[in-house]
Formats: C-alpha cells, sequence, structure tokens
C-alpha cells in the first residue's frame, strides 16, 4: 500500500468532454486518435421504458437492448486526467446520454457532410443544454469539401459555433480539434464570468462534493437488474 | 455490502451482486470521477468487489470500473458507492464545467502534445 504523501500525488481530478455526431461518423475513430491508451467500452441496459423510438419498439418480448460508449483518456499532467466520451449511436436521446452530458466541460459534434441531417439531433441536444460545443467536419475519402459557412447556414447555427475540418483518423489532426474545443470552452466561459460579475460558482453543485443516489439513477440501475431477471 | 446470494439461474451474477437492493447511501458518481482505495483500507472478501479494489490502487474512473471489469456501468456505480460508503474506496474530485483555470490547465497541456 502506498504511504500518504504518494496517495495524495496520485488522485487527479478528472474532467471530460463529450463527441458526439450521427451514426458511422467517426466518434470512436477520433476518440482512439486523441486516447492515450486504447478506447474502452462500458455498457448499460436500455430498458423498454428508455428505448423511445428505437429499435426494440419492434420486437417483442425484447426488453432490453444494451448499449455501448466508446471512451479514451489523455493524461493532462499529474494531478489532471481528461476522458473524451464518444456519444452511444443507438440510445439517443437516453440516459446514457444524460451521463455523459452531466458536468461535461463541452462537445465535438462530428458532422458527415454528407449526411447532414444525422448531427440534429445531437446539435439540438447540447443546445439545450447550454454545453459550449463546436462542429467537426470530419473528412471522408471521396466527399466533397463544403465551404464552413454554408455548413453553419444548413444547421442554423450562429456565428459564435466554431466549424472546422477535421480528421479523426489521424492524430494531430483531431488533437487540433480538441484544442480548438478546449478554446471554445474557454471563451465561452470568460464571456459567461464577464456577463455576470458576481459569480457564485461555489455555491452550485453540491452534490459533487457528497455524492447522493438520484431516484432516477436508482430506478434506472433497479430496471436494469429487473430486466436482466425478466 | 449485503453477501451474494447463492442462487441458480441464468442471472448475471455482477446483477446478484447488487442484492436487488433499492437503497445505497451514496452513489450519484458522475462516469468519469475517479476511484482509489482509502488509504489502511483491506480488500473486500468478495471476489468481484475485490477486483474492484485492485483495480483502484491505481486511480480509475467509474467508466473504467465498469469496461475493465466488465460490469454494465450501473452496476459498477452502485458497487463503487457501496464500497464509498463503508469507507474502503474514496471518490475523487471532478471539475465543475464552468472552471475556468481547469479548462485553461487542460488546453496547456494538450497543446504541448
Amino acid at each position: 500500500m502506498a504511504s500518504k504523501s504518494d496517495n495524495t500525488a496520485a488522485r487527479p481530478v478528472s474532467a471530460k468532454v463529450v463527441v458526439s455526431g450521427g451514426f458511422g461518423v467517426g466518434k470512436t475513430t477520433f476518440v482512439s486518435a486523441v486516447s492515450e491508451i486504447a478506447p474502452l467500452r462500458t455498457e448499460a441496459k436500455m430498458t423498454s421504458a428508455a428505448t423511445g423510438v428505437d429499435d426494440a419498439t419492434f420486437v417483442q418480448q425484447k426488453t432490453s437492448t444494451t448499449v455501448a460508449m466508446d471512451f479514451g483518456k489523455i493524461t493532462v499532467d499529474e494531478g489532471l486526467v481528461l476522458y473524451v466520451f464518444g456519444t452511444p449511436g443507438q440510445d439517443r436521446f437516453g440516459f446514457m446520454w444524460n451521463d455523459i452530458t452531466a458536468g461535461a466541460l463541452g462537445a465535438l459534434i462530428l458532422v458527415d457532410t454528407r449526411r447532414l441531417d444525422e448531427c440534429f439531433n445531437a446539435i439540438d441536444f447540447f443546445e439545450s443544454r447550454d454545453v459550449p460545443f463546436i462542429i467537426g467536419l470530419n473528412q471522408f475519402d471521396g466527399a466533397p469539401e463544403h465551404d464552413p459557412e454554408l455548413i453553419r447556414e444548413a444547421l442554423d447555427l450562429s456565428d459564435a459555433v466554431p466549424i472546422m475540418r477535421t480528421d479523426a483518423r489521424t492524430p494531430d489532426t483531431a488533437l487540433d480539434t480538441l484544442v480548438a474545443l478546449l478554446s471554445h470552452i474557454l471563451e465561452s466561459l470568460s464571456a459567461a464570468a464577464a456577463a455576470s460579475p458576481t459569480p457564485a460558482p461555489d455555491s452550485r453543485e453540491p452534490d459533487r462534493e457528497a455524492p447522493v443516489v438520484s431516484d432516477a439513477q436508482r430506478s434506472a440501475a433497479m430496471s436494469a437488474l429487473a430486466a436482466e431477471r425478466g | 455490502m449485503s453477501h451474494v446470494e447463492e442462487e441458480s439461474g441464468s442471472f448475471v451474477r455482477s446483477y446478484l451482486l447488487t442484492g436487488g437492493r433499492t437503497r445505497s447511501d451514496a452513489g450519484d458518481i458522475a462516469i468519469e470521477a475517479m476511484v482509489a482505495v482509502s488509504p489502511d483500507s483491506s480488500a473486500p472478501r468478495d471476489i468481484d468487489l475485490a477486483r474492484i479494489y485492485d483495480l483502484c490502487a491505481e486511480p480509475n474512473s467509474i467508466a473504467e470500473i465498469s469496461a475493465k471489469c466488465s460490469l454494465p456501468l450501473g452496476v459498477a456505480r452502485v458497487l463503487v458507492a457501496d464500497l464509498w460508503g463503508a469507507g474502503t474506496l474514496e471518490i475523487l474530485e471532478t471539475t465543475r464545467s464552468d472552471d475556468i483555470a481547469i479548462v485553461r490547465r487542460l488546453l496547456d497541456g494538450i497543446q504541448k502534445r
């Protein structure tokens, strides 16, 4: 067992950002490009109550579906770790999105310009929750390159949202995109701080200090248990 | 933590570990929250809990515990919450989403790569 001083040194603070976008847009590829570890996958059960419009509707007696999310990790310094979570392609609006988004610093929404409509849901999701986000136009072989300003118009995005080309397959480019996201988050926070001269951030999010199981979370876990047994 | 019920059938064992409880003293834990063993604690007897404990000799997030121990996220969270409640594990600090200093540090650190 490590000594106390060792323990203190090895107790980093963690933060997270989200990579989102439509199906097959390169989320996992992006996570793997920026991560220092091979991307990990974690799963949760999506019960019938949470399936909504998803695929379980037409399958009789199917009470649960597994949703998977991939994530990676960047050790920024000895005391700070950044997790990069990809939103699951299935569970489009479900509890896993809330898990992933709660407390996130910001999001990168990847877009395949040939299938623009695939990213609408993600944009709505992060816009409605006031999570700062940027748009990454992912490069696909053979896909035409569009003027980002035309994309802005097509997606009905404000000028404040950065739109940039990226290539999820190339670690350097992907890291540049992550830097662009963090810069945008910094700008958003600075603007918000300037707008409200007397912020009292310390009085917020008391649950972070002393975690308590929320009813919703508990019922989700218990539904998963029930589904597994049923 | 209640003991594991001995029960035959097709249940996934990890679900049995939670014992169908509807109560837990801890656990609205962020998926990125890191978990580490408490100083002077000892490994739980239960083999699955001991796996989590061993993994957390180095801090690991809830998401990592779920992935590395092949436990569904909700189950990993409940088990960690229990071990936290028992004082066996510590849950480390996560950043607030409006922490400008942390974002600056992230930006500096990642730009250097």
